[in-house]
């Protein structure tokens, strides 16, 4: 019961700094506070509701509206993350079993992990000549580097104890990774996973800037026409799908939390 | 004593179920890409060297000594879960080349899977032994196993809502279910409390009695490999460790435990294990 309460309360809180927010930022923008012509959150609200009541409309590539710019971005994510996936879990554990696949593959991850994704745009223009393959291409390198590490440490450091019972069992090498190993690092796959696609999601919109079309291609097409309502629309869109996709991986993990 | 068993291996009774010649093993240091000082001579760490031992068919023997004295090195040999440096292991006449479902390993953590069922778990070694076998035959052994620790009813729980007692039952039964003619355990009720030590230990009798297996159990407590056990091999502490003696607990089965503390019998070998352990433990603890 108390616990009701205070979740009642929690929310009452959240309704209330949220209006807060709202009634600041209005204020602020009407009295000019920050700079001039910065709109306001009523105005704001209005475009949200604007482009949230048709969504799907195509005038061309840069008029479409902001579900259709959405889709577009999640599935260049969907495709270029699922490629990352298949690639990185397989390399992940083969990395985690042979000492040689370690210290032959090691030195590419330790290298090629801190560069921004970025930096492979050209690449992938000058190789593909194709903005859309690219964008995909982008978003595989981004997804590649945390779902590969993670698999990787998790047959490292998995619990040796699973893979004796195996053993004395005599199972096949086969039958060791597909029944024993997998199902072991799945928690630490899914923390991968919940990282690439956190980080998938914040390269699309830079990588979209540079492309065309997609939610980052309107952002960017916003600024050409000096729309900054319309950016804070995308910025509330971008965060919440974001909010959806990792909350959709919380759950995951959840269900493959072993230890509790 | 040796009653006829009907298993594979009752061809020849000439040979004891298990010997151990020369038995040897020296762990490397894990040798560095880029190595200049050490020049080719490995070091490495001796755990246990010229083990000989014999093992009669479904006794029940335990391997006693001090802490770090390499117990676990000879059951995870005799398991064929690492290759000796030197020396062989002969089981039933033939010398064995790595793990087989002939021997059933019990941990002392137990090693259930947490990711299956109580059954499942049982499900996946039998699987795994036994390919050819069909589902509902795998299902079905698997409960009778199960109903002989007694936990059918928890057949479908995880291991993570079973106590420790309870998982190591399971483990027990995991082991079994593969038909294995020897159980070998390491310390396998080191992590219970005392009572439930006590309730897996005549569990453990009671099946080892039922079932005509041969188990080796490794242990450090004395009275547990006195009440177990036809028995006992006493190890020197490590590195280096031997065998230095092996005794033989002629007590009558089944053995009370209450009543078994006053034969005179079980306390003279009591005492005698004691001094052995004390001296050896002195031994390891004096070293640094």
């Amino acid at each position: 019961m108390n616990k009701a309460i205070s979740t009642r309360l929690a929310f009452a809180v959240a309704i209330l700094s949220l209006l807060i927010f709202i009634i600041l930022w209005q204020v602020i923008a009407q009295q000019g506070l920050l700079v001039k012509n910065f709109p306001g959150s009523f105005k704001t609200i209005g475009s949200l509701i604007w482009w949230v009541s048709d969504p799907f409309f195509d005038n061309g590539p840069n008029d479409l509206g902001i579900g259709t710019n959405l889709l577009i971005s999640l599935r260049r994510v969907l495709i270029g993350y699922s490629l990352a996936v298949l690639v990185a879990v397989p390399l992940g554990v083969l990395m985690g079993m042979s000492k040689l696949a370690q210290s032959s593959l090691n030195p590419y991850v330790q290298l090629l992990k801190p560069v921004s994704p970025l930096a492979w745009l050209p690449v992938g223009l000058f190789v593909f000549r194709n903005s859309e393959i690219t964008g995909i291409f982008v978003i595989f390198i981004t997804s590649i580097w945390p779902t590969l590490i993670n698999t990787a440490f998790g047959v490292a450091s998995i619990n040796p104890d699973y893979l004796r019972v195996s053993k004395s069992l005599g199972a096949s090498k086969s039958t060791t990774i597909r029944r024993v190993i997998l199902p072991a690092i799945m928690p630490n796959i899914l923390a991968g996973m919940r990282i690439s696609m956190g980080t998938a999601w914040l390269v699309i919109v830079a990588a979209e800037m540079l492309l065309g079309t997609g939610i980052g291609y309107f952002i960017w097409n916003e600024w050409n026409n000096l729309s900054l309502e319309n950016i804070f629309v995308a910025i509330i869109i971008i965060g919440f799908t974001g909010f959806i996709l990792d909350q959709f991986f919380g759950f995951l993990q959840d269900k493959f939390d072993y230890s509790i | 004593m040796n009653k006829k068993s009907s298993k594979k291996s009752s061809s020849n009774e000439n040979y004891s179920h298990l010997e151990l010649f020369n038995l040897g093993k020296i762990f490397f240091k894990e040798k560095k890409f880029i190595d200049f000082r050490s020049k080719g001579n490995r070091s490495g760490f001796e755990a246990i060297k010229d083990i000989n031992l014999k093992i009669e068919k479904n006794t029940f023997v335990s391997i006693i000594g001090p802490s770090g004295c390499g117990k676990s090195t000879l059951l995870n040999l005799i398991a064929g879960l690492q290759a000796p440096t030197s020396g062989k292991i002969v089981i039933d006449g033939q010398a064995i080349k790595g793990p087989g479902p002939d021997r059933g390993v019990i941990f002392q953590n137990y090693a259930l899977m947490p990711w299956l069922t109580t059954i499942q778990n049982i499900e996946f070694a039998l699987n795994t032994v036994f390919p050819a076998k069909t589902k509902a035959d795998v299902k079905e052994r698997a409960r009778k196993y199960l109903r002989m620790v007694g936990l059918e009813k928890a057949s479908n729980k995880f291991p993570k809502e079973l106590s420790g007692g309870m998982k190591q039952r399971v483990a027990i039964a995991r082991a079994l279910s593969i038909n294995p003619n020897m159980l070998l355990m390491d310390e396998p009720f080191g992590a219970l409390d005392a009572l439930t030590r006590s309730y897996l230990q005549d569990e453990l009798l009671s099946i080892w009695r039922r079932n005509k297996v041969t188990v080796v159990l490794i242990t450090h407590s004395i009275e547990e490999a006195l009440l177990l056990s036809d028995k006992i091999v006493l190890m020197s502490s490590g590195p280096s460790a031997i065998i230095s003696e092996e005794i033989s607990v002629d007590l009558e089965r089944p053995r009370d435990r209450e009543k078994i503390e006053q034969d005179p019998k079980y306390l003279k070998i009591k005492m005698r294990l004691e001094k052995h352990l004390l001296r050896e433990t002195r031994a390891v603890e004096e070293v640094t």
